[in-house]
């Protein structure tokens, strides 16, 4: 999924290589690092323990929304809320990534410098 | 012309975008700028009866803003339109794609569960509730599509943007 959001199959804690791999973010001395930013980490022993990281504390520290099925343990991570709320009172609109029918790819930012249609429909 | 046609089977950009039905549309100028937030807004008159929305005029205006650029909407009033998702609609997006992850991988049960807490959480999100009643194996225009009509109707037609009807 090229968005940047994730779902962990196997519940609210995962392996910090997987923290890593799906979200971009790793733990580093000086906090949750993802290229040149660093997220000031206030209670590591909140955000790991026993070796597995909680994607809720990791949701709250890098502002991402996370739900979780209790029952399953699966769990959710939205989109950035910065990016959302930057549409709506910015008025800029975020990129996103999604397959045409064929399963190929498109990104709103390929079509940059048109004036572009966004229109949400369904076929229910 | 042409023109891609996508599909958001996890409901990534009603996440990113706030919207709480369709159709939705939303005019983004060459710069990235959103002149038009979520409109409801129709290409025919197909559903006029339903809607009371003269899809007539709102074709002119965009077409208007096609052409010379002449915005729908002052900046203020697109900046107010659309409101935050709240956290119970955040919540609500997450578990339709928990369910939906679910339902992909054969758990009916599980998926049935998070849809039913998305439900519960965002009752007039039509992204959420009427767009799982198929994936459920229930009529999309049964007697639940006619309560949840109702439902809106009552609440006074909630809807994350500029709403014509």
């Amino acid at each position: 999924m090229p968005n940047d959001t994730a779902i962990f199959a196997g519940g609210p804690r995962i392996d910090p290589a997987t923290a890593e791999s799906t979200l971009g973010w790793m733990l580093k001395p000086e906090g949750l690092c993802r290229d040149d930013t660093c997220v000031l980490v206030p209670d590591r022993d909140a955000l790991v323990s026993d070796g597995g990281v909680d994607v809720r504390v990791l949701g709250e520290l890098l502002d991402r929304p996370v739900a979780v099925d209790d029952a399953s343990g699966t769990t959710a991570v939205g989109a950035p809320r910065g990016a959302r709320r930057s549409a709506l009172q910015e008025l800029r609109a975020p990129d996103f990534s999604l397959p045409d029918l064929d399963g190929t790819w498109h990104s709103l930012s390929d079509h940059r410098t048109k004036k572009r249609l966004l229109v949400a429909f369904s076929s229910w | 012309m042409t023109y891609p046609v996508l599909l958001d089977a996890d409901h990534v950009v009603t996440e990113l975008y706030a919207i709480s039905n369709v159709p939705t549309v939303v005019l983004i100028d060459a710069d990235d700028t959103i002149v038009q937030p979520n409109w409801n807004a129709y290409a025919t008159d197909t559903f006029k009866d339903f809607t009371g929305v003269d899809s007539g005029r709102q074709l002119d205006a965009i077409r208007t803003w096609v052409r010379d650029g002449t915005p729908l909407v002052d900046e203020d009033t697109a900046r107010e339109a659309v409101g935050d998702l709240t956290p119970d609609e955040e919540q609500a997006k997450l578990l339709w794609r928990i369910a939906l992850h679910h339902r992909d991988a054969g758990d009916d049960d599980a998926a049935a569960r998070c849809w039913d807490r998305a439900a519960e959480l965002a009752p007039h999100d039509w992204t959420i509730r009427r767009a799982m009643l198929p994936l459920r194996g229930r009529d999309p225009f049964g007697d639940e599509f006619f309560t949840l009509a109702a439902e809106f109707q009552q609440a006074g037609r909630p809807y994350h943007g500029i709403s014509d009807r």
